[in-house]
């Protein structure tokens, strides 16, 4: 009797918690008005003291669609001083990217997009290479994947009309040349080479025609199917890309793209062998099930042969690869871990060939090794504020400007690449990171663009800093010894996914910041709910960073626009 | 016997019911989704995805459904991979049945026989140096031992390589899981083979000229296993769902590391899936702790 009783108390418990959650569907429509609420709390709906964004977005959208290329270098250097004068995004340090390679191992070479190309590579004394780039990715379908370790996968062991050679520079892979582009800019015709899927079937225009149709298909949800927008589409909604006969393919665009070759070598754009994706996806619903394990028909220098799952992945030859006589190691083999310790002793001990991940307190022992090398990458490590967070309430756009610009000035950038960050690290002066192109033949970024001098920003600007903030409305007591403590409390709090960099990177500001008296807090969150918080709103100031997709800066501009999905500062909302 | 059976196979299916009840609202109720990610995905991709995996339903009806496709063997795909997930657990937990039966082989194995040692040279040298271990073995996180046996016996004296392509040597990753139970079950072992030790029937079968060998392991030991059963049930349980620190420093693709990495994922369904497993898993090794009682002690009676 007990016992039943017990389970009927624990029955009710459960339908109460069912009834408590409610539906997903119905905690979405609720969002708004939860957010609504929040706003009390945490943000504010948008007022006075958030920036107006309008003039941002038109501003976008004219860099995406204007034809003079000149002007667009103009115009996205406006946008990034806009992005500038809000101070809602702060830069730290530009990225860059380490590995380690045996002194008997060359040609491995990296992009500034994180990639990392095996094709060239040889050992002495053997023929297979032992790698770690990270544990097993999500998807090895070139249209699923978006994260940088599967990418890695991916670009050796398939291959787009275009690729990256080791000075960093687009050339032609499966294309025969480069593109033959209209006058007007919207037309690119490519040649194709004659080659092989490594099942020894041609591989033709029309696989790329399918591949790229696919990667657009609402069905595949697609992660990376904007990157597709820049091409027009037809009134059926497939792209307008045309093969013209079977080594011929050609692309409208719905405006001239400087960066559409960029394009072209992205994982994204690869070709998926029709016949396999459509038997394993029968229903429609699993368009990644046809390369979940070894075996899966490829165009790259490699081909998976086995795959186990979480502990290793082989990569063979493959002898149908167009340049196979170039690619002179037998076998890849993948050691399927994240775990920092685990990944350099086994490197240490001979067990591994090359590693991209070297625990942070093990690489100032190993920076000036013969077998430690440093890319530099195009992407930004930078700080997020929530323009609409309650922190500014009662402030104008110009006050709550003057209050982040004073946080930005007091951040100790020297400090934090050189503890931090290690290996050599520029401090980050500018959003768009220094070496990014300009879509009109040149770099972006130069002397003319640095916002402040981001060697000098820390405790030397103390009074500088304690001045913006009394414009924005605070008073301090000196303390005499040169700190100053707010009359009214600040309090800054700060989200973070649990890492120990970005840790030390936060204490290091946090401890920057208590010079102004500005208690800044910590907090750690589970990496799905930093996430998410960052999205929705519900943070002050975030741990921020973006690794560019393509060399250009729209990629890294266009995100904050008001609609964007990776608006974190909540800019126009 | 029979009648217990089918009544204990009863309340087994309720409790399975009860667990995947309270998973599946608790892990809803956790902030966060399956496809939040670094770099956003657009609101018709997710609105695609949460429609193929029924996201877009109300919970308790997700729910529901979520048990009608259990019932007809459908453990659904991974919201984060797109795989079965019936073919991932099956495969991860073959990976780690085996680690973990050969852990827990070598610990009730190691752990009775030293438990016992330490019974019989009470206060003496042996007994104090098994006492030292067992402690230190219970105290010690699994993933500093761990760690430390990666230290010594890969970096320094060169014994076994950290990684290998090759099948993963299983002998540290053994050795990093069968320490805690195996001190735990020496404790156990100890405590009650001495209690066993000064029983009446244990002295009356000395004064009958019993042999020392037959009193220990016919008499005392075999009474001095009930409350080692009552361990070693959920233990083997719990040790053949995986370890996540051993098969993230060892690189063994077993269920414990699946599990974790699901929940932080918010990998539902695989989340659903491992706590199902795991709870069935128990459950079994419960049924059998009870009938091995009975085995082991004639006078436990089944009601």
């Amino acid at each position: 009797m007990k016992k039943i009783v017990a389970l009927l108390l624990a029955s009710c418990m459960v339908f109460g918690l069912a009834a408590c959650g409610g539906s997903k569907g119905s905690d979405n429509a609720a969002s708004t008005d939860t957010a609504a609420d929040a706003g009390s709390t945490e943000t504010a709906s948008t007022g006075s003291q958030a920036p107006d964004w309008s003039e941002y977005d038109a501003l976008i959208d004219e860099i995406r669609t204007t034809t003079d290329f000149a002007n667009r270098v103009e115009l996205m250097h406006q946008a990034e001083d806009m992005l500038m004068s809000t101070y809602a995004v702060i830069p730290i340090y530009y990225y860059n990217d380490i590995y380690m390679q045996k002194d008997n191992v060359k040609g491995v070479y990296c992009t500034v997009f994180g990639n990392k190309y095996f094709h060239k590579a040889t050992k002495e004394g053997s023929d297979t290479l032992y790698i770690n780039l990270a544990s097993e990715p999500d998807f090895l379908d070139p249209a699923l994947n978006s994260s940088v370790d599967g990418a890695c996968l991916i670009v050796n062991s398939f291959e787009g009309l275009y690729s990256y050679d080791e000075k960093g520079d687009v050339v032609p892979a499966i294309a025969e040349g480069m593109p033959e582009v209209s006058e007007d800019g919207t037309v690119y015709t490519v040649k194709m080479k004659q080659t092989k899927w490594s099942n020894g079937e041609a591989l033709t225009a029309n696989d790329f025609v399918y591949s790229w149709n696919r990667a657009v298909a609402e069905e595949t949800a697609a992660d990376y199917a904007y990157m597709f927008d820049i091409i027009k589409h037809n009134d059926d909604g497939t792209l307008a890309v045309e093969a013209t006969d079977d080594y011929t393919m050609t692309i409208t665009l719905t405006n001239p793209c400087p960066y559409f070759n960029s394009l072209l070598a992205f994982p994204t754009y690869y070709p998926v062998y029709q016949a396999e994706v459509e038997a394993a996806n029968a229903d429609g619903t699993t368009p990644g099930a046809w390369c979940q394990e070894a075996g899966f028909v490829s165009n790259g220098a490699f081909t998976l042969t086995s795959w186990s799952h979480d502990e290793n992945m082989v990569y063979t030859k493959n002898d149908n690869y167009w340049d196979a006589a170039n690619v002179s190691l037998k076998e890849l083999n993948f050691m399927l871990s994240a775990d920092d310790t685990a990944i350099f002793a086994a490197y240490n001990n001979g067990d591994l060939d090359f590693i991209d991940t070297v625990p942070t307190d093990e690489i100032g022992s190993v920076m000036n090794n013969s077998d430690f090398y440093i890319q530099d990458n195009l992407g930004t490590y930078y700080l997020a504020f929530n323009v609409n967070s309650d922190l500014f309430s009662g402030m104008t756009a110009e006050q709550a400007a003057k209050f982040r610009q004073a946080i930005s000035l007091m951040i100790d950038r020297q400090y934090i690449v050189e503890t931090v960050g290690q290996t050599g690290q520029i401090p980050a002066d500018s959003y768009i990171p220094a070496g990014m192109a300009d879509g009109n033949g040149g770099i972006f970024k130069t002397a003319d663009t640095s916002y402040y001098d981001a060697t000098t920003t820390g405790a030397g600007n103390v009074e500088e800093a304690k001045a913006l903030l009394e414009e924005a409305g605070f008073t301090f007591t000196d303390n005499g010894d040169g700190t100053y403590t707010p009359d009214t409390p600040i309090s800054l709090p700060y989200i973070l996914n649990e890492n120990t960099g970005h840790q030390m990177v936060a204490e290091s500001i946090q401890s920057d910041l208590s010079l102004l008296g500005i208690e800044m807090t910590i907090e750690v969150e589970d990496w799905n709910v930093f996430l998410e918080d960052r999205k929705n709103g519900n943070y002050t100031f975030a741990r921020e960073g973006w690794l560019a997709d393509f060399d250009d800066p729209i990629n890294m501009l266009e995100m904050f626009t008001t609609d964007s999905g990776n608006n974190d500062p909540q800019f126009g909302r | 016997m029979g009648k217990y059976l089918v009544k204990r196979v009863l309340l087994a299916i309720v409790s399975i019911i009860i667990v995947s009840a309270i998973a599946f609202f608790t892990m809803n109720l956790i902030p966060g989704g399956p496809f939040n990610k670094e770099k956003a995905q657009s609101p018709e991709a997710i609105k695609v995805l949460e429609e193929r995996y029924n996201l877009d339903k109300p919970i308790p009806q997700q729910y529901v459904m979520y048990m009608g496709n259990l019932l007809q063997g459908d453990w659904g795909v991974s919201l984060k991979t797109g795989r079965d997930i019936w073919t991932d657990i099956s495969s991860k937990f073959s990976v780690s049945a085996r680690l973990g039966g050969s852990a827990a082989v070598v610990a009730i194995i190691f752990g009775i026989i030293l438990g016992s040692i330490a019974a019989l040279t009470r206060n003496r040298l042996p007994d104090r140096l098994i006492v030292f271990f067992t402690t230190l073995g219970t105290a010690m996180p699994s993933f500093v031992l761990a760690t430390l046996l990666l230290l010594v016996f890969c970096l320094k004296l060169g014994w076994f390589p950290v990684w290998t392509s090759q099948d993963p040597n299983y002998v540290l990753p053994i050795i990093a899981l069968s320490v805690y139970p195996m001190a735990y079950i020496t404790r156990l072992t100890k405590t009650s083979m001495l209690d066993a030790l000064n029983q009446d029937y244990v002295r009356t079968a000395r004064a009958k000229g019993v042999p020392r060998h037959k009193v220990i392991f016919m008499h005392a030991l075999r009474n001095a296993l009930i409350p080692v059963i009552t361990y070693v049930g959920p233990m083997v349980a719990y040790i053949l769902t995986g370890s996540m620190v051993v098969e993230n420093i060892f690189t063994i693709g077993g269920l414990g590391s699946a599990f974790v990495t699901s929940i932080t994922n918010r990998d539902y369904t695989t989340i659903m899936a491992t706590t199902m497993f795991l709870a069935i898993l128990m459950v079994i090794a419960n049924l059998l702790t009870d009938i091995a009682y009975k085995l082991v002690d004639p006078r436990i009676t089944f009601k």
